[in-house]
This record gives C-alpha cells, sequence and structure tokens, in this order.
C-alpha cells in the first residue's frame, strides 16, 4: 500500500499497521502488555495495531502468557527428531544413494553451492539460466507422455547444473499467450522474457537462454572455466573466420554495389574494425553458428546498455510489416538482420564455435563428419585450416556433438521435423550419465570385463538402428 | 500454577557484567582506536589506489571544438545561395569556437528512389567519425538562418539546468493525440538528444545530439534500410516520429525545447504562432520551401538574409 502523503513526524504517524509504526513505538506496547492502562484512552494517536491486540487480549480474560511449549525440548522436539539419523529401515540406504542428491538433508551440496555463489569466491550468483519450458500445448500442438517427459528430464537436468555451480535458474512458462499469438511477435517473447530476468536478477551480469530439448552432457564443466574465464580464446569477433550467411564484413556503410559511384564512408573506425576494439569486456552478446547462419538455442547475453538497446530494437512494426513472410526463423533471422544492416551492434557480438555451447546431434544441419583420430588437440580460433579440414567437426566450423571430445551441451534442434525427440533425449541423458559415471561404477564396469563385449554389440546394433532412420 | 506470588519469566534478562570491567574494557579500547583506525585507512587507501581501474575515455585533445554545425548541402541549391548558407554558419561557429561540416546530400549512398533529405543521417554519422572527441553535434538544414549568434549553444540549451528549465514533459510526441508522451523526470546530464516540435510533429530541421554510443545507435537505427524502403510519406521525419514511439530506449534520451530557441519558422510557413521567428530568436526556418514548388527559398531567405548581414556588420563598426 502506499501513502499519498508522507508520514507525519508523530509516533507511528497516526497509521494503525504494523509496518508503519516506528520500531520504539512498536516495542514499547509490547514490552508494556501487561499494564495496557495508559495506553487504552482510545485516541486516534495511539491506536496501533499490537495495543489493539494487548486490549482484546485482557478482554477475552485469557492470560497474558502461554503455559505451553515454555520448555526447549517441546519447542523444538520436531526439528531436533528430524535431523536425527535413523537406523531403523533396513534397505532404505540404496535407496536414498539413488535419489538425486539435490542436498537433500545433506551439509556439503549446500555448502558448496552457497560458497561458489558468492562473486568473491566462485562467481555463480552472475550468471542466469533462462530455461523457455512449457513449449506448445494447446489444441495445435498436444503434448502427450513424450513431450512431458522430456521437459522433466531437462528441467531436472537444468536444475542439477544450477544447483551444482551456484547458478541461478529461471525456468520460463512459454506457452502461446494471446499478445503473440500467430501473426504478431510469436518467437519474439524470447525477448521480452530475457528483459524480464535481466530486472528480477539485478546483480547477475551474464544471462544465458536455453531452449528445452537442450541436454547439459557434462556438468563438471562450470560456465566459468569453459568460456567465461578466457573470452579471448573461446570467442571470435571477426564473422569472417565462419560465415555460413556471407555478411559482409567489416561494413563499409554503401549498400555493397559494385557500380554505384562512390560514395563516403561515414563510419568510425572502430564499426569499421573486423574485431571491434578487440577488448574482451566489450562482448555484449555470444552467439553460436550453425549450417544456415546464428543460432538462438543457446546463447548468452551480457547486461549493458547496449544489450538494453538492442532487446529495444529488435522487434519493430515497421521490421515485422515487411520481413515477416521472409523470415522463417523469426527472431533469429531479425538478429541476423540488426547485425548485417546496423554497424553500431557488430563491435558487441562475439560468436562461440557451435560445438562448445550448442552441439548438434547427428541429423540436424546434415551428418556428423566426425573428428580424425586423436581427436581435434583443443580448440582453435586463429583462423589456421582445423584439423581434419572442413570434413571434420574440428575448429569453429564444427556443428555436431562428438562424444570423445566430451562437448559441453546437446541442442536438439529441429527433433520434431522427422527425428525422434525423446529417443534423442533419452540417449543423450544415458550417454551422460555414463560417461560421468562414478569411479566406483567404472572400476566394477571393467571389472565385469567380459560383460562389456556384449554391451558393445548391443550399442552397435542401437547405432545401425539409428542409421536405418535417417 | 500454585505458586503465591507470580512467577519469574523462562526468559531471565541478559548478563550484565559489573561496572568497573567494562570501564577496563572501554579504555584499552579508547588506547588502541587510533592505531585501529590508521590500520584500516592504511587498508583502505592500499585497496582504492591499487584495485585494477576501468580504462578512462582518452582525453579530448587540445582544440578540440565543443559543437559541430553540420548542414547538408543540396546540388539543386544555386552557388549563391550555397555561398550564403556556409558564410552564416562559419560566422557562428567562429564567434564560440565551433566547426563546421558541409556535405552534400549525394556524398552518401542512400538506396534508388530515397528522398535526398534522409542524407541528413549519414551525414550526422560521418561528423561523429570525424570529430569523435566533439560532445554535442547540432545538425541544422539548409533552408534555416542563424540570425542571433551572439549566445553559444550551451549557455542556450545545452547546460543541463538550463536544458531542465526548457524542456517540455508530459507532451504528446506527434500532437495532437500520441498515446506516448515525453517522460517527465529526466535528467540533463542524461540527455542525447535535443529537438523541437512544431504544429505536425516533431521537427527534424535543428537537432542537437551528444557524441556517444547512444548516438551511434540512434543513428544507425534510424538509418535502418527497412525505414527507407517503407516510403514514409515524410520521409526520414515520420521514420524518426516512429522510432521515438515505438523504442523507449530512444524516448528516454530525448528533450523537447520550445521551438523558438531552436527553430522558429518564418511567416511564410504555415505553423503555430508560438513557433514563429521574431526579431531577436536564434534560427529562422524556412521550412518547406524546397519541397513546394510554389515557394522559391532564395526569394524568401533574402531579407532575413540582409538583415542578418546588417546586423552583422553593424557590431563590426562599434
Amino acid at each position: 500500500m502506499s501513502l499519498d502523503r508522507s508520514p507525519s513526524p508523530r509516533l507511528s504517524g497516526g497509521w494503525s499497521s504494523p509496518g508503519l509504526t516506528t520500531p520504539h513505538d512498536g516495542a514499547a506496547n509490547l514490552s508494556r502488555g501487561l499494564s495496557p492502562s495508559k495506553r487504552s484512552n482510545g485516541t486516534p494517536r495511539d491506536v496501533t495495531w499490537a495495543s489493539a491486540k494487548a486490549a482484546s487480549a485482557r478482554v477475552n480474560g485469557y492470560p497474558s502468557y502461554t503455559s505451553q511449549n515454555q520448555g526447549f525440548f517441546s519447542r523444538h522436539m520436531r526439528k531436533v527428531s528430524e535431523a536425527l539419523p535413523y537406523f531403523a529401515h533396513g534397505g532404505q540406504e540404496d535407496r536414498l544413494r539413488e535419489k538425486e542428491k539435490l542436498g537433500r538433508g545433506r551439509a556439503g551440496p549446500a555448502i558448496r553451492y552457497l560458497y561458489r555463489r558468492t562473486s568473491y569466491l566462485g562467481g555463480g550468483s552472475k550468471f542466469v539460466i533462462i530455461l523457455g519450458a512449457n513449449q506448445g500445448g494447446g489444441v495445435m500442438e498436444w503434448k502427450g507422455a513424450r513431450e512431458w517427459a522430456i521437459e522433466r528430464d531437462s528441467v531436472k537436468n537444468k536444475k542439477r547444473y544450477a544447483n551444482e555451480w551456484g547458478y541461478e535458474l529461471e525456468i520460463v512458462d512459454m506457452a502461446t499467450k494471446k499478445r503473440y499469438a500467430h501473426e504478431w511477435r510469436e518467437s519474439w517473447e524470447k525477448v521480452d522474457v530475457i528483459r524480464n530476468s535481466m530486472r528480477k536478477y539485478p546483480n547477475a551480469e551474464w544471462f544465458w537462454w536455453l531452449d528445452l530439448n537442450t541436454f547439459i552432457m557434462e556438468p563438471s564443466y562450470s560456465l566459468q572455466s569453459h568460456i567465461f574465464s578466457n573470452l579471448q580464446a573461446t570467442t571470435y569477433r571477426d564473422i569472417n573466420l565462419y560465415n555460413p550467411l556471407h555478411i559482409q564484413h567489416p561494413p563499409n556503410g554503401t549498400s555493397g554495389d559494385p557500380n554505384a559511384p562512390k560514395f563516403a564512408n561515414y563510419l568510425d573506425p572502430i564499426s569499421l574494425s573486423a574485431t571491434g576494439d578487440s577488448d574482451p569486456n566489450s562482448i555484449n552478446l555470444l552467439v553460436p553458428q550453425d549450417c544456415g547462419g546464428f543460432n538462438l538455442g543457446s546463447f548468452f547475453v551480457k547486461r549493458s546498455d547496449w544489450t538494453d538497446r538492442l532487446l529495444d530494437v529488435w522487434w519493430d512494426p515497421v521490421f515485422y510489416e515487411q520481413k515477416h513472410m521472409e523470415w522463417e526463423h523469426k527472431e533469429q533471422d531479425a538478429l541476423e538482420y540488426i547485425y548485417t544492416n546496423q554497424p553500431w551492434v557488430r563491435p558487441h557480438v562475439a560468436f562461440v564455435p557451435q560445438r562448445k555451447i550448442n552441439a548438434f546431434p547427428h541429423g540436424a544441419c546434415g551428418d556428423n563428419r566426425g573428428v580424425p583420430e586423436g581427436g581435434c588437440g583443443g580448440l582453435d580460433i586463429t583462423g589456421k585450416e582445423p584439423k581434419g579440414g572442413k570434413e571434420k567437426e574440428c575448429g569453429v566450423q564444427g556443428i555436431h556433438y562428438q562424444e570423445k571430445e566430451r562437448d559441453f551441451l546437446v541442442n536438439m534442434a529441429g527433433c520434431e521435423w522427422g527425428r525422434d525427440c525423446w529417443g534423442e533425449m533419452y540417449n543423450f541423458r544415458e550417454l551422460s550419465m555414463k560417461l560421468n559415471r562414478h569411479l566406483w561404477e567404472k572400476f566394477k564396469d571393467w571389472w565385469d570385463g567380459e560383460d562389456e563385449e556384449e554391451l558393445k554389440k548391443k550399442e552397435e546394433v542401437k547405432k545401425k538402428k539409428e542409421g536405418k532412420k535417417e | 500454577m500454585q505458586f503465591p506470588y507470580p512467577r519469574k519469566t523462562s526468559q531471565p534478562p541478559a548478563y550484565q557484567p559489573s561496572r568497573a570491567s567494562t570501564f577496563q574494557r572501554r579504555r584499552t579500547l579508547r588506547n588502541l582506536a587510533p592505531y585501529i583506525a590508521g590500520i584500516l585507512t592504511l587498508i583502505l587507501l592500499f585497496v582504492y589506489f591499487l584495485r585494477p581501474s576501468t580504462p578512462t575515455t582518452t582525453r579530448a585533445p587540445p582544440g578540440t571544438p565543443p559543437v559541430v554545425l553540420v548542414t547538408t548541402l543540396d546540388a539543386k541549391q544555386s552557388e549563391h545561395y550555397k555561398a550564403n548558407i556556409i558564410e552564416n554558419r562559419k560566422d557562428y561557429a567562429s564567434r564560440h569556437g565551433y566547426s563546421t561540416f558541409f556535405p552534400n546530400t549525394t556524398d552518401y549512398d542512400l538506396m534508388s528512389g530515397v528522398p535526398s533529405s534522409w542524407s541528413t543521417v549519414p551525414a550526422m554519422r560521418h561528423a561523429l567519425t570525424l570529430y569523435p572527441h566533439t560532445p554535442w553535434i547540432f545538425y541544422l538544414t539548409s533552408t534555416a538562418l542563424i540570425m542571433n549568434p551572439s549566445q553559444p549553444l550551451d549557455l542556450k540549451v545545452l547546460d543541463p539546468r538550463k536544458l531542465e528549465s526548457l524542456m517540455i514533459v508530459d507532451r504528446p510526441v506527434v500532437p495532437p493525440d500520441s498515446v506516448i508522451k515525453t517522460f517527465s523526470h529526466l535528467k540533463g546530464e542524461r540527455i542525447d538528444f535535443i529537438l523541437t516540435q512544431d504544429k505536425e510533429g516533431l521537427a527534424g530541421g535543428s537537432l542537437l545530439l551528444r557524441n556517444g554510443e547512444w548516438a551511434k545507435f540512434f543513428l544507425d537505427a534510424w538509418y535502418d534500410p527497412l525505414y527507407r524502403s517503407y516510403n514514409f510519406q515524410k520521409a526520414e521525419g515520420h521514420a524518426l516520429e516512429h522510432i521515438v514511439q515505438w523504442h523507449g530506449t530512444v524516448l528516454s534520451k530525448l528533450a523537447l525545447v520550445p521551438q523558438r530557441v531552436l527553430n522558429g519558422y518564418t511567416k511564410e510557413v504555415a505553423g503555430s504562432e508560438e513557433g514563429r521567428y521574431q526579431e531577436g530568436d536564434f534560427v529562422a526556418n524556412f521550412h518547406g520551401c524546397a519541397r513546394d514548388p510554389k515557394r522559391n527559398c532564395e526569394m524568401e531567405m533574402k531579407p532575413l538574409m540582409v538583415r542578418w548581414q546588417e546586423l552583422r556588420d553593424g557590431e563590426g563598426r562599434r
């Protein structure tokens, strides 16, 4: 509730509401609860909630102190009994271990979460993961058991990751809203969601948008160690390193028509430079590129004035009216358009190789070309020819998930067009669990060496089946 | 309960140490206090001077003009006309240490079939590039004359407090009934774009733009090819009104000032009386004389041009 005039300087200001009395006044009332006669004259300035309660307690005739729950144990019995370990149930330990270790009743992960969040120890609270959940549904796209299962797995995976590293997780309901309904801003709600998150988490610096059909394969990688502690080596600003859209870079302030007369190039040196000001601190948008352009299934945005402006101009009715029939991927194409035509955007956008945060499964964007023998030997963004050349998935042009390289995240983009979303999600989940299993389990697997051959044979059969489906 | 007298509470009062020991403690504290304060100050100074500092912007080299006057010149205008305009701007600039910039409307690659008035936008962007340390750009259309060059721009409008006193708040951006109104609580230091409003909408003939990242964003967004290809009736004027109404990041940096401060219209222009140029005003704008075939800019401008020359020569004689 708001005050329509400033509170008067008198004690309690004449408002009979606990939040608006001064603490001194409230305390005075409580301490004198047993003898409220001085305060009960009922003049408006002294009618406070505390005194009214005391007055009614007197009137009711009950004693003004409670005789029950006076001792230590009677007040804390429930808490104490819950904290005691229980040994009565025999085989329950196994069940407890198999449950997700989300810090239920355990102090270790809780402490780790807290210290990883702080800005001087871990920096986790600076990152917000925004997960767009509850997509589809309604009459247009029926959500069956599989869709719900996919959602459950995806959400659980992100929750576990956020708890592990102390990040914030914002699960956003993307149910088709009326004002975004067909033909009007549909799919641009991502932009509004990011803006709302920026308002909701005022201390966070980086905001990571994730589509629902994604899975974090390696939860042991933190965002800081994977990307942000060394932006210079993990991102590239010159789109000429990998340019599936063939965008002319740097811009030259002209329409690019070679037959036109010589025009003045009116752009400033930083806009004209291929790498902006080459300062990793000025990166405000991190986008991966897939085989056809920018991919907004998994991207990072930094809090800044530049970001506010970008989120503001991302949608415009004049652009929408002229281009929405052409922009099949809506806000993704809009961003590509703005990047191409408005030079102020380029110095603050950096690209991250797709396999770093947005690897595709086999079948999305073509076939998985695999990596050469011996792996890729680390990521190289200097523009040298990657290992294996363009035919393999090394370097900045690598798109597909590589198990041997232990890629971070898989984005099952476009799985609803011709592939099996649930099957992919399930397989990647199992693969992630297998790759990150406990040392003890690895030992057990090695111990049961003779069974391994059978497992391998089973996997090969499965892969053949998948290959037939494609 | 069965006790004859009221029970003691189960929360006994907190332990009160005896007066002597508190006195002792306070005295040792008082003795040590200066040393503690000294050590804390040293630590704070250490941290303050040795923390990694953010890179400050490069200092403006000496001789940087505080304002750049930009006027785009149209090829259709006669040489004599252009010479008059150039003289007019240079005179004002030389009085206050400002610079001038005169690009042609054909210097920039407007798409084919686009009115040449769109060249305003790349001209300003070019000025930002040529004068990267100049804080303000003043664009004045070639159909306007600076009649009263006595006051510098910062006293007239750029000083934050003066700007706040002149700012028109809560006014519909496009009169009479636009739902988007100018903000009421903007600080002068945060304003990056100052212009006036005439009877029909925003008057793009006289603009003040603060150099910086916002200016680059604003000009690049205004110059987007989709706005040019949309064929607005008043070209960049309507595009400007559109941007201001649809994008809050632009509206929040905009200030409207009374028309006569920057952009008084002469009597030939159909406009409101409160925007009418009067003797002693800063700028006289023959708005629309180039677009309207019935009017002739050179003829309209002649009397005021002569008047301006009289005033200028009169000063010289004194």
